[in-house]
């Protein structure tokens, strides 16, 4: 399905002219791309720039708000996302999310683990469990909560719920992980651990990360695509985009002469 | 400040005083003087007892007077009670509300023989033990003399009218009873009391899943326009139409369904159906005002982990907003006890001893409106009510107080990051 | 349990033919609760039509030259005589005395339940001022039934004593007056809470800004405070008001049941609409069953005039600044 012939690796999504519009403000403007299969892509830019607009496209979380419009194309297997024939249901089990503020349910840490796969009507005890702890130690928080499977998630600390998030992410062994922003609201040792647990978690995962801070997409992506006011200004491997970039306004920004 | 303006301050001030004053004044007022007509009349007894007095007739057993000695008066007996101290009873004479003399029993001895009678009367009791207790009004009593005649004495024969006479002619004359003829006191709620649990009971199982799910649609799914803006203001004025008007709908827009259930007439399930409809905007506003308070993050991480709306709400949604509705809920139920006007036109005002789901009944508080109606309104029981219905009420807000407390502490907690 | 991640993941492949049908089944399950929830809010809406509707239709049949013994509707509107027992519906003085009574009631309501409010939000101390909020409360949550207790037992002996002390003679105190204090109390508490909540949101730079300039706390109070928050104490108003129109049961224990009028003295009995409407509750058809809910339209109507006049009062205020 791939029309791009510039592609040198297996694509996870491949996105096409897409224009997105809340009413009649643009937030996204013709954007194409192609994410790399299992690999980190980091998306930057400053803030509006329509980065956490974009990524909620993959698992059409968009469709949530009101006013919102979308043009364009997003193949996924060479199937487009926004086709009628797609389950958006069973698209979001393909492609796990993550969010800002940690936001675990007001439930148990074993739970809140399990919640994907009960709402897909699993109810054996035994697949349960094992999902639930495969998925806490895969999250690297295994450890700390392995005694207390029943407290409530929400007692946890900041870094806690957000690895147990992580943890109920790749519970339904998703293809993506979306991840927006997932450590800004977090102190510099949770955000040190998630930053582990990212690069411990792409040789299973494809994962795509918004991301404000440009040190952490230089550490942890292969991939970043610089956005400023709903464009992508440039797109390459991670390495390029710090170190040589070919357009002055993502220089201008990775150099943090504005922000 | 000149001093006309820290004079002209002044005044102000104390106006506001004064009209805080005002309505602690008024409150006070409506709470001394229900406690002061309502309290004496209020006991366990007229919260139990049925409002129509039951006929009981015993018999006795023949029993040898020979074997009981002469009873004690107890210590404890008013002034005005008569003893006798043949049959360890009591009476006392006096009037009721329908100005009609009669004579209560207020004390039995543990071992009167008057302890053992069995009902004669027909129905469900029948057979059962039935001692001349305390609380029985005495209408008539049967004896044998020394000649072995049976006589009676009571309210109903000619002798013995008066407790003082009654006596003298059990101690006497008489050589054992043979059975008494008495009624048990009337007046009592325990009918209203059922009823209006009857009418708390359907009103919730109608209201409540009715508004839960508007409040969802409306929080949840609606989209924002004009139609949605139209349902929401619609919904707003339903909680300005009078509780009269929502009577008046009852008997004529809910009427033709009960009707379908073969309830003829008035009955306990029009009156709930009505007030599942005044209870809605009440129900929509609270649910709507919890759900508003789950945290979207939840609603967005439960559908970006492949959960339909659905599970979303039923799971995630719902449970998180529980307080608020068990808030709706309670105050629901206060507004079901205090409404009065929708109800004496769908549930009628004519008490009942035996409600029934399809039948006609009284409230609590229509219960008072009826024996305020009549041609001598009965402050005594009225206020008694009150009481009862006031304290219910209380309780409810203070524990809607406390449920809303808890919540606004939980949400100002702040997050340990 | 220590099993590697591949293995799992095969075990989990398993079910996965299963989770299709049962997403199908959950998703017919969320098709059909969408609808119920979204049936349950257009039935929720639909209400308030169906009401006026209904007891508008009802309230028209005994004008109907095809109804039994029809009411004259001419006689019905400007009739100033009530007299079931002789067919005569006359409803003019009856509106009148409504009017009149709920007016009266929410002139002594009003100003009080603005200076309590202000009590409570600016002047009061923490402690008394969560004192006078629960008063407020509770006297919002007396069910209207035991007002009417109060009202036959307490005010109506007042307004008695009252009457004698200017000799004029009641009937037992049941009489406009009665009515009017009792309306006063009952309103009191909707208007209260409703300007509190009114003040509340009253910004606090206003109150600084007028305080800057020298202005008193009372003065500030009563000039800056109250005239930014009058638009939502006149929609208190309009809700006391509506309040005092409609309450039935308690009106009913103290207004006497005129079957003339309008009463215009205060000692004298009265009859409202609600009180018109709970009166002989035995008939269950006929001429004086369903001329309650030409009554009840007649009520919907003056509750609706007197929303639109005050809003557009309250327009007319806010737009004068």
């Amino acid at each position: 399905m791939s029309e791009n012939n510039n592609t040198q690796f297996e694509t996870a999504f491949e996105v096409r002219d897409l224009d997105l519009y809340y009413d009649t403000f643009q937030a996204l403007k013709k954007i194409n791309m192609d994410i790399p299969l299992n690999q980190v892509t980091a998306f930057i830019g400053p803030s509006g720039c329509g980065k956490s607009t974009f990524i909620r496209c993959f698992n059409r979380m968009n469709d949530l708000i009101e006013d919102c419009r979308i043009e364009g194309e997003i193949f996924h297997h060479g199937v487009e996302i926004h086709d009628k024939s797609v389950d958006v249901v069973q698209l979001r089990t393909e492609v796990g999310m993550v969010f800002q503020q940690p936001n675990p349910f007001s439930m148990s840490v074993y739970d809140n683990v399990a919640y994907g796969l009960r709402c897909q009507g699993v109810k054996d005890k035994n697949i349960l469990d094992e999902v639930v702890e495969t998925s806490l130690k895969q999250a690297a928080i295994w450890d700390e909560v392995k005694d207390h499977l029943n407290r409530n998630a929400m007692k946890l600390s900041g870094g806690q719920q957000q690895r147990l998030c992580i943890a109920r992410a790749i519970s339904l062994k998703p293809e993506v992980i979306l991840m927006d922003e997932p450590t800004s609201a977090l102190d510099p040792i949770a955000t040190t651990k998630i930053e582990d647990l990212i690069t411990e978690l792409k040789k299973t995962y494809t994962i795509i990360i918004v991301t404000h801070s440009m040190s952490q997409a230089a550490r942890i992506s292969d991939r970043t695509a610089f956005f400023l006011l709903g464009e992508v200004i440039e797109y390459d491997e991670t390495d390029v985009i710090f170190h040589n970039p070919a357009d002055s306004r993502t220089e201008d920004y990775v150099t943090g002469k504005f922000g | 400040m000149t001093r006309r303006r820290i004079i002209n301050d002044k005044i102000k001030e104390a106006l506001t005083w004064l009209s805080s004053g005002i309505s602690a004044f008024v409150l006070i007022a409506i709470v001394v003087f229900i406690f002061s007509r309502g309290w004496e009349t209020l006991n366990w007894d007229l919260l139990t007892t049925g409002y129509n007095s039951e006929n009981l007739m015993a018999d006795f057993v023949h029993v040898d007077m020979n074997e009981f000695s002469e009873f004690e008066k107890p210590s404890n007996l008013k002034d005005d009670a008569v003893f006798s101290s043949k049959y360890g009873i009591a009476f006392v004479d006096g009037i009721d509300a329908n100005k009609e003399t009669y004579t209560k029993v207020v004390y039995l001895d543990e071992s009167s023989p008057l302890q053992d009678g069995k009902i004669t009367t027909a129905g469900p009791r029948q057979g059962e033990q039935l001692a001349l207790h305390e609380g029985l009004y005495l209408q008539k009593i049967s004896y044998l003399d020394e000649a072995g005649d049976k006589k009676s004495a009571g309210q109903m024969s000619p002798e013995g009218k008066e407790a003082s006479e009654l006596v003298a002619i059990l101690d006497n004359q008489s050589v054992e009873i043979v059975d008494f003829y008495a009624q048990t006191e009337g007046g009592g709620l325990r009918g209203s009391i059922i009823t209006t649990l009857i009418l708390i009971g359907i009103t919730l199982v109608i209201a409540l899943p009715l508004g839960i799910f508007a409040a969802i649609y409306l929080n949840e799914l609606a989209p924002k326009n004009k139609l949605t803006s139209a349902i929401r203001s619609s919904i707003e004025l339903l909680s300005g139409v009078p509780s009269i008007i929502f009577g008046l709908m009852g008997m004529t827009m809910l009427f033709p369904i009960t009707q379908l259930f073969g309830i003829d007439g008035q009955s306990i399930t029009l009156g709930a159906m009505t007030l599942a409809v005044i209870l809605l905007p009440v129900i929509i506003r609270q649910t709507e005002e919890a759900l508003i308070n789950v945290p979207n993050g939840m609603r967005m991480a439960s559908l970006s982990l492949g959960a339909t709306e659905f599970q979303t709400i039923y799971k995630v949604v719902v449970p998180n907003a529980l307080p608020g509705i068990l808030t709706a809920t309670l105050l629901s139920i206060s507004r079901i006890i205090g409404e009065s006007a929708a109800l004496i036109f769908t549930v009628g005002t004519a008490i009942t001893d035996n409600p029934a789901w399809n039948a006609k009944g009284t409230s609590l508080a229509v219960h008072i409106y009826t024996v305020m109606g009549g041609e001598q309104p009965n402050f005594e029981l009225a206020s008694a009510i009150s009481i009862v219905i006031l304290t219910i009420v209380l309780i409810l807000n203070v524990s809607v107080k406390v449920i809303t407390y808890y919540m606004t502490k939980e949400k100002d907690e702040p997050a340990k990051a | 349990m220590e099993k590697d991640i591949n293995n799992s993941k095969d075990n989990y492949e398993l079910i996965s033919e299963k989770r299709t049908k049962r997403r199908t089944m959950y998703k017919t399950i969320d098709t059909i609760m969408r609808g119920l929830f979204k049936l349950s809010g257009l039935i929720s809406a639909l209400m308030i039509v169906l009401i006026i509707l209904f007891v508008t239709i009802k309230g028209l049949t005994v004008f109907l030259p095809s109804y039994e013994n029809p009411v004259d509707l001419g006689n019905f509107l400007t009739g100033m005589r009530w007299r079931a027992d002789q067919q005569d519906y006359g409803v003019l003085f009856i509106i009148i005395n409504t009017i009149l009574s709920s007016f009266l009631a929410a002139l002594i309501a009003f100003p009080l339940a603005v200076l309590s409010a202000l009590m409570i939000t600016k002047i009061a101390p923490k402690r008394l001022s969560g004192v006078l909020t629960t008063i407020v409360e509770l006297l919002a949550a007396v069910p209207s039934v035991v007002y009417g207790v109060f009202a036959s037992g307490v005010i109506t002996s007042l307004v008695d004593n009252i009457a004698s002390f200017f000799n004029y003679t009641t009937f037992g105190g049941n009489s406009m007056l009665a009515v009017v204090l009792l309306l006063a109390i009952m309103i009191y508490p909707t208007i209260t809470s409703m300007a509190v909540v009114a003040i509340n949101a009253v910004p606090e730079s206003h109150e600084l800004g007028s305080l800057a300039l020298g202005a008193s706390r009372t003065q500030t109070n009563f000039k800056v405070v109250l005239s930014s928050a009058k638009s939502g104490i006149f929609a208190g108003l309009i809700l006391g008001l509506g309040r005092a129109y409609g309450e039935a049961t308690a009106v009913s224990m103290v207004a006497g049941n005129a079957f003339v009028g309008p009463t215009w003295n205060p000692f004298g009995i009265t009859r409202t609409l609600t009180s018109t409407m709970l009166s002989g509750m035995h008939e269950t058809a006929g001429v004086d069953y369903d001329i309650r809910f030409s009554v009840g339209i007649i009520l919907m109507i003056v509750i609706l005039i007197n929303n639109f006049l005050v809003n557009y009062i309250k327009r007319r205020i806010e737009s004068g600044e």
